[in-house]
């Protein structure tokens, strides 16, 4: 890897690795298999870095979606009886852990405003669903709605977080 | 058709938000994705709400240990990476550079500047605080980071915030911005970044001493026609407190601390316990 590349790696380590373990870390739990799947997501990055495509959205969203997915994929394909175990004992959304970053502080709160601002069936069906990696059907059992009605919410909460947070 | 399918007649187009958030399983997922195929209307969506959900992300966001940062970056260097799906312009860039062009480097990487590529999209595309991260020049990198990255924690209300950090913003990212630091005497420091074309100041501290709760500290602008209150500084953390913003400076003027009565004084009612000037 020639220098140049490796600083440029670094530079997107710096910025993508918070929110990427961030977000792994809600999904999966265990704090050591998160960081297995932040170094594969960000190896991941590296190795596809070339076939990042700008018109599809920003480099954020492709590596964020890329991390979600692949936390995502990692619970689900565990025991789903012994997940679910796991999970109750978790089901607060806590925003303890900080980073060092203004921009991630700054976010944050404007991210928790947003999502105040959401009904209560939006708010759990999002947030169950990102944080928690929830599938909608299973989401639907634990709120006790209607399967269809989990999906609308979902889509709903998710428009009006992208109102509220300015997201182009 | 297993119970749940939705029958024939639903619009896929429903699962655009459970697909946003991976909430669906994989033969969900791929019928959404035949059908996005054709969608141009859906493509939007899902882009929108992607970085909607990135978002979500990124406010999770915690530090990696220390250790992981080198350990990923040496195995980067045995993965080989992929050539560019497109080859015309490949060909005329050295390989080396790609991901470099492609990837969310810093403001002062190869991708600045490049729409979608640059670190204003890492977190925040154009939005409302654009400028914190938009409008960064390297002088007021060198700012922020005097700074002690202080603003980590900024607990005002949001709509305040929100205004704060456009003016904020501005101060950091002023082509004359300039750092002033100053001991407090009773203990700490206050760093201040200050643009005099803005006659606008960033103010924070550092270390100063915890106040029973009855008392907290008053920032004042010591004009010439006497000190004019500039708002309580705002419980630390850390250690740290700030960032506050003064707008509407003019020559001769100084910035003062006192402490005082925890609702504020309209007048310094102690001896001020810093006296910055400002020029």
């Amino acid at each position: 890897m020639a220098r140049g590349d490796e600083d440029a790696f670094r530079q997107v380590y710096d910025e993508a690795a918070g929110p990427v373990l961030g977000t792994v870390r809600r999904v999966v739990r265990d704090p050591a298999q998160s960081e297995e799947v932040m170094q594969e997501v960000l190896l991941e990055v590296w190795r596809t870095a070339a076939r990042f495509d700008p018109q599809a959205g920003s480099a954020a969203a492709w590596i964020m979606t890329m991390a979600h997915r692949r936390a995502v994929d990692r619970v689900r394909s565990e025991d789903s009886a012994a997940r679910r175990e796991q999970r109750a004992a978790v089901a607060t959304i806590d925003f303890d852990e900080v980073t060092d970053a203004v921009e991630a502080s700054l976010d944050r709160e404007r991210v928790r405003h947003c999502l105040a601002a959401l009904t209560e069936l939006q708010r759990e069906a999002v947030t169950l669903a990102y944080y928690q990696g929830y599938t909608y059907r299973e989401v639907a059992g634990l709120l006790g709605v209607a399967v269809g009605t989990v999906k609308t919410r979902m889509r709903d909460g998710l428009i009006r977080l992208r109102d509220c947070l300015g997201v182009e | 058709m297993r119970p749940g399918e939705p029958g024939p007649g639903a619009d896929p187009h429903t699962l655009v938000g459970a697909y946003v958030l991976d909430a669906v399983r994989a033969a969900d997922r791929d019928r959404f994705e035949e059908h996005l195929a054709g969608c141009e209307t859906c493509q939007a969506e899902v882009r929108g709400l992607r970085e909607t959900a990135a978002r979500l992300g990124a406010a999770a966001a915690v530090r990696p240990r220390a250790e992981l940062r080198e350990l990923t970056v040496r195995a980067a260097a045995r993965i080989r990476q992929l050539p560019p799906v497109t080859d015309d312009r490949a060909d005329e860039r050295p390989a080396g550079r790609r991901p470099a062009a492609t990837a969310p480097a810093g403001p002062a990487g190869p991708a600045a500047g490049r729409a979608g590529a640059g670190r204003l999209s890492w977190l925040r595309p154009r939005g409302w605080i654009a400028g914190l991260a938009a409008g960064v020049t390297v002088l007021a990198l060198g700012a922020a980071a005097a700074m002690g990255v202080a603003m980590h924690g900024a607990e005002h209300r949001l709509d305040m915030a929100q205004d704060r950090s456009g003016a904020m913003a501005k101060v950091l990212a002023a082509p004359d911005a300039t750092v002033l630091t100053a001991q407090v005497s009773s203990g700490g420091s206050a760093t201040v970044v200050m643009s005099h074309r803005d006659g606008a100041l960033v103010f924070t501290t550092a270390g100063l001493p915890g106040l029973d709760p009855a008392h907290r500290y008053e920032l004042w602008l010591m004009s010439p026609s006497g000190p004019v209150p500039a708002g309580m500084l705002p419980a630390s953390r850390h250690g740290m407190s700030g960032p506050m913003v003064i707008s509407g400076l003019s020559a001769g003027d100084k910035v003062g601390l006192t402490v005082e009565p925890a609702a504020g004084s309209p007048h310094p009612t102690s001896a001020p316990i810093l006296m910055l000037s400002l020029s």
